[in-house]
């Protein structure tokens, strides 16, 4: 689907037009509960997370008209971003830190990459212009919602250092990205 | 020292504290802070999507995966099933859409006639150049009803509900596309303006702009973007 269209479905939503909204969750839930999936990595808590995804579109759904976000990065952000909040309401922090160790590098395959074209294409050549086990960081971060404190702890580094990479590291991503 | 703290002060601080929220890599309470102040802070919020749109390539790297069949029902019991089950007297016809669309058709019909009849010519008037938009958003009671003669350059708008604050203005923005909104001036006061239309935007609108009011200052935007909330919005169709 056109990301005209799904524009136009955002904005049907936001006048409360059921059926866009039917239509809208058709076309864009698979990839907002892959987004749910990654960040929380419990099946059951990333279908609460997708229904509650959802309700928040609706209900914030005028909101798109002042972002510059594209259509469906404006329907992730809102995914990614509720996943993050739902993981760092958690009790136990250790236990993600275990699941993170098992997710492989968050590199998309080339089959994503295609799919994504150019945007896509820059920001992991920028990526490749950070130290390594920077880019790795800001993607884990990305990616996987994980926190200062868990980054730490995965790359060895006091917490202030981490923080420190990644605030340089977003700076310098940033600088690349509007060159 | 937290990091909320060490943020505050330093310069480029709300900069950094933005792209560490869209990154995630904040703490629980960091974030709500962060989430506090979008919704209230327009500069801030600003910042907060710049960043999103210089991270969202990344996202291409989240695979689709199909969710259970269990999910959609489960979302519009959440939205609508209390709704339904609502008694009927009690305000359940000022929530139905339905009657806002019936209400949102007999006062397009209304101010349809009311523009059209002072130019009654019919051999000019083509009706494919008129087109209509009924701006509404969630959470707010402003509800316009707008027609756009695009022959005589003009946007009649009937304000059906809202008002604004002392001290606010209505501004009326067209948003074509993913493209920048561009600005059509600060709404006058009244239930039924008209508003001139400048040759740019009306070869925009005739492509089927959506339409949008925004909370401004007296006067409208300083920036020419919109600052404050969007508080109506809705797409041009012919009639």
């Amino acid at each position: 689907m056109a990301p005209q269209d799904i524009s136009k479905l955002i904005v049907r939503t936001s006048m409360k037009d059921r059926a866009a909204f039917d239509l809208l969750y058709r076309q864009t839930s698979a990839k907002l509960f892959g987004v749910c999936l990654r960040v929380l990595r419990d099946r059951g808590d990333a279908e609460e997370a997708l229904q509650e995804v959802f309700v928040k579109i609706w209900m914030k759904a005028d909101r798109f008209a002042v972002s510059d976000l594209s259509p469906i990065s404006w329907l992730v952000a809102i995914a990614r971003n509720h996943a993050i909040d739902r993981i760092r309401a958690r009790r136990s922090p250790s236990a993600n830190i275990d699941a993170a160790l098992d997710v492989a590098d968050p590199t998309p395959g080339p089959e994503a990459l295609a799919v994504a074209g150019g945007e896509t294409e820059r920001i992991y050549h920028c990526l490749d212009e950070l130290e390594k086990d920077r880019a790795a960081a800001v993607r884990g971060a990305y990616l996987n919602g994980e926190s200062y404190a868990e980054l730490a702890e995965r790359h060895s580094v006091p917490l202030n250092t981490m923080r420190t990479w990644l605030r340089r590291s977003l700076l310098k991503l940033r600088e690349c990205l509007e060159r | 020292m937290t990091l909320a703290e060490d943020n505050g002060p330093e310069r480029g601080g709300d900069d950094l504290f933005a792209a560490e929220y869209v990154l995630g890599v904040l703490a629980a309470d960091e974030r709500q802070i962060a989430s506090r102040r979008i919704d209230a802070e327009t500069g801030f919020a600003r910042l907060v999507d710049a960043w999103e749109v210089h991270l969202s390539p990344m996202a291409a790297a989240y695979p689709e995966v199909e969710p259970p069949a269990s999910v959609k029902p489960a979302i519009d019991r959440r939205l609508f099933a209390s709704a339904a089950t609502r008694a009927e007297p009690s305000g359940g016809l000022w929530s139905s859409l339905g009657f806002w669309r019936g209400l949102a058709t007999a006062a397009v019909a209304a101010l349809a006639i009311y523009v059209a009849v002072p130019f009654v010519r019919p051999p000019v008037v083509q009706p494919q150049e008129r087109l209509v938009a009924s701006l509404a958003a969630d959470g707010s009671d402003v509800k316009y009803l707008v027609v756009y003669d695009a022959g005589r350059r003009d946007v009649g708008l009937s304000l059906v509900s809202g008002q604004r604050a002392a001290g606010k203005d209505f501004e009326l923005w067209m948003i074509e596309g993913k493209n920048a909104p561009v600005s059509m001036g600060v709404i006058p006061a009244g239930q039924t303006i008209h508003m001139a239309v400048t040759p740019a935007v009306q070869q925009k609108l005739a492509q089927g702009a959506v339409l949008a009011v925004s909370v401004e200052p007296t006067g409208g935007s300083q920036t020419g973007q919109p600052t404050g909330p969007v508080v109506a919005a809705g797409d041009l169709k012919g009639i």
